[in-house]
């Protein structure tokens, strides 16, 4: 028998009730079915290998002969700090990371102030500032190699002709001269990255702040210091923990410009740990990974820990004081 | 009901969609066709395009054979085909080299051809070199395509100008012609120094000559009396020699030059003397700096008793152990290394050939070959040597003794201490410790 629309009986809408309740097993289930792909393809790319490179650590792996692949404990770790070549890595590996980053922020920064300025023609002059974080750092790597060139290099070339030194300087044969190249690319490779952040954090801050603080009569510097830097420091501080680590990683721009020469001096832990992987020795390759990943995670923890908010302050009483 | 139907159909879907991302599987029957996985090594543009050209003409005659060919970049071939070797799939024929044999066939990775070889008139036609890499110890495991042996490329205009005859016949000609060359103020070296990726290599070279008269030909890193070539004295006088040419006859910054390095200066015209293969005749026929009379290539120079040991470096084709066609495959590496396609393969990639026959040729009797067929004729004074390219540990070898020559060349080891070192390195891996 049809029911009359007008004598249905209202639906009311369900009371409300805990967010545990109505998360049932079915509904579990439902969102286990569309999380599974993403949690298959991450455990196939990234764990097995993960896990599979850290269980090689402590193994007797050697693609050239693998006749023998037995657990050797931590024999990979304890032949690797008895090798002077591992340590002197671990040392070119601070300098690599310290010079590099340190230019890198400095004039990452400068270019984001200028590049947020209103000019002519922007839009291009970012697009031209930005292009080198397009390009592989294998191939930047081999661009600079030819660039450093002794002989046939435009760096010399041009430095004679600015009357900057009078004979070539051999950039990639001295061991002195060849870190500083390196750091060079890498400078000019990764500036871009900071600036891009830095320029995308700086659109994020009021423009009110900076006309409260014009009003008040602060200058640029205490501008920056006051109002700019306060404003962005948590991108700041992401993006150098960002770069610490890539940088540390990267091996690719060293192993274009100097495959970790001359006698050693650019090699550094990462560098060093594809000539071993080369090599075939996977136990001792997967040794390094696994100190690497070790000392980036602590130092990741030490440095969220210090650069942590300890007192909330307003950036305007900060400017007002 | 419905849920388990949809978990499990995603589920399925995932896992699916995850074992097709794990790749092509080795060669594969499509409609009775058989498909073959061939990769290659030291890729270059040009080569890859005439493998192609070989590996069509092999489909036109034989149907039913179809050849996928992979080309990794160079610096990485060897790896990824190392991977693939290992995962036991993707791969039928592969290009072996001297220094992955060993490791490949300890590894039981590449299979034993010489069931298959035997009978085979190709086998005839090699000659006595290609021959004896064809059947070390007994088996089969690479068939080779071509030689890869050192000559002395030299500016026949800067020689005739320092009031030199000809070109240098021995090392200590050589430094003495490079010193005299030698003009740093106009830009102008003596000689293409190899001091970056390869310069153990060469460095080994002048030692060998130097020994050669105590030196074990089958195992040419090892004396007669069983000690390795880095203890004899002679050894010594080789590398200050050796420290003498880079030092006064060659660029400062040739510490850090490689391959592309050290042919680049000499193809510019900056130095005078290149110590390389026969591949490099063709980039310097390209040259717009140097013109066809002002250079040549004369044999390796020679030790102070007359005799200079050329460790003929070779690769070739191998057929993978998983492969599942493996007498396709077979047929393939035949074809690739007889006949037409083994001489086109020569000639288009400037490698010391394997077939007899192209001793008559007259591409390899003139110009810049000429030295080639020289050293051949002169077997008593070029002394064809078996370096042991094939251990275990040659890639270790050759990072270390790269990094040592630059440790020589900038100042921080002296020549007997960089032999000290190589020779207790290779005692103790010989003692396999």
């Amino acid at each position: 028998m049809a029911v009359l629309q007008t004598e249905r009986p209202v639906r009311r809408p369900p009371a409300r009730t805990s967010h545990r309740r109505q998360f049932t097993g079915r509904t579990a289930l439902v969102l286990l079915a569309f999380m599974l792909p993403a949690i298959v393809f991450v455990a196939l790319f990234t764990y097995y290998p993960l896990l599979n490179g850290i269980q090689m650590a402590f193994r007797n792996y050697n693609l050239n002969d693998l006749s023998d692949t037995s657990w050797v404990g931590l024999k990979n770790f304890r032949t690797l700090l008895h090798d002077d070549m591992f340590r002197g890595t671990v040392k070119n590996s601070v300098v690599w990371v310290v010079g590099s980053l340190v230019p890198q922020f400095l004039i990452g920064f400068a270019m984001a102030l200028w590049l947020r300025r209103k000019f002519r023609f922007r839009g291009t002059y970012q697009a031209l500032v930005f292009f080198p974080w397009a390009v592989s750092g294998f191939l930047i790597g081999i661009l600079f190699r030819w660039m450093f060139n002794g002989e046939f290099g435009v760096v010399n070339d041009l430095l004679m002709k600015a009357h900057l030194i009078d004979t070539p300087v051999p950039w990639l044969a001295d061991a002195k001269y060849a870190m500083v190249a390196v750091i060079v690319a890498n400078v000019w490779y990764g500036v871009t990255f900071f600036a891009i952040m830095i320029l995308a954090a700086l659109q994020s801050v009021p423009d009110e702040l900076y006309e409260a603080a014009a009003i008040d009569g602060a200058g640029k510097v205490r501008t920056l210091f006051g109002i700019t830097i306060p404003s962005i420091r948590t991108t700041l501080a992401l993006t150098v923990l960002l770069r610490v680590i890539w940088i540390f990683n990267s091996p690719e721009l060293i192993f274009g410009m100097t495959g970790g020469g001359p006698a050693n001096a650019t090699h550094t832990v990462t560098s060093y740990m594809i000539q071993v992987t080369q090599e075939g020795d996977y136990g001792r390759a997967s040794a390094m990974g696994v100190m690497v990943v070790f000392v980036l995670i602590l130092f990741a923890i030490f440095y969220l820990l210090a650069i942590r908010p300890r007192t909330p302050r307003t950036t305007a009483r900060k400017v007002a004081g | 009901m419905r849920y388990r139907q949809m978990f499990a159909s995603i589920a399925a879907a995932a896992v699916v969609a995850a074992v097709a991302a794990c790749g092509p599987g080795p060669a594969d029957k499509a409609n009775g066709e058989v498909k073959l996985q061939m990769v290659e090594s030291l890729t270059n543009p040009t080569r890859t395009a005439l493998l192609k050209k070989l590996i069509a003409d092999f489909e036109a005659k034989n149907s039913g054979i179809k050849v996928q060919l992979i080309s990794p970049p160079t610096n990485q071939a060897d790896q990824k085909i190392q991977q693939m070797l290992q995962s036991g799939k993707g791969v039928d024929v592969l290009e072996v080299r001297d220094t992955t044999v060993g490791p490949f066939s300890t590894n039981k990775w590449i299979y034993d051809m010489a069931p298959e070889l035997k009978g085979w008139d190709g086998l005839s036609a090699l000659t006595e070199n290609a021959l004896k890499v064809t059947q070390q110890g007994g088996k089969s495991y690479m068939v080779p395509y071509g030689f890869y042996g050192l000559s002395l490329f030299y500016r026949k205009d800067l020689v005739q100008q320092a009031g030199f005859s000809g070109p240098p016949k021995s090392w200590a000609e050589l430094v003495e012609q490079a010193k005299k060359i030698n003009d740093p103020a106009k830009n102008r070296y003596g000689y293409s120094f190899r001091g970056g990726l390869g310069a153990g290599g060469n460095a080994v070279a002048i030692i060998s000559g130097y020994v050669i008269d105590e030196l074990n030909h089958d195992n040419a890193f090892k004396l007669t009396d069983g000690k390795t070539i880095f203890s004899s004295p002679k050894a010594v006088d080789a590398l200050n020699l050796y420290l003498d040419l880079f030092k006064n006859a060659s660029p400062k910054s040739s510490v850090s030059w490689g391959y592309p390095e050290m042919v680049q200066g000499f193809t510019s015209g900056t130095t005078g003397f290149l110590l390389q293969d026969p591949e490099v005749i063709a980039t310097v026929k390209e040259s717009k700096t140097i013109k066809e009379d002002q250079w040549g290539t004369a044999p390796l120079p020679v030790g102070p008793t007359g005799k200079a040991a050329q460790p003929l470096a070779n690769a070739g084709w191998g057929v993978a152990q998983g492969s599942e066609h493996k007498a396709e495959a077979v047929k393939l590496v035949k074809f690739l290394t007889s006949g037409d396609a083994a001489m086109t393969f020569s000639k288009e990639n400037s490698l010391v050939p394997i077939l007899k026959s192209a001793a008559d040729d007259p591409y390899f009797k003139d110009g810049p070959w000429a030295s080639y067929v020289a050293m051949n004729s002169s077997p008593d004074t070029y002394i064809v040597v078996t370096q042991p390219r094939g251990v275990p540990w040659s890639t270790e070898w050759g990072n270390k003794s790269d990094a040592d020559v630059q440790k020589l060349i900038t100042g921080k080891a002296q020549p007997a201490e960089i032999l000290k070192g190589w020779d207790d390195y290779w005692t103790q891996k010989w003692a396999g410790k």
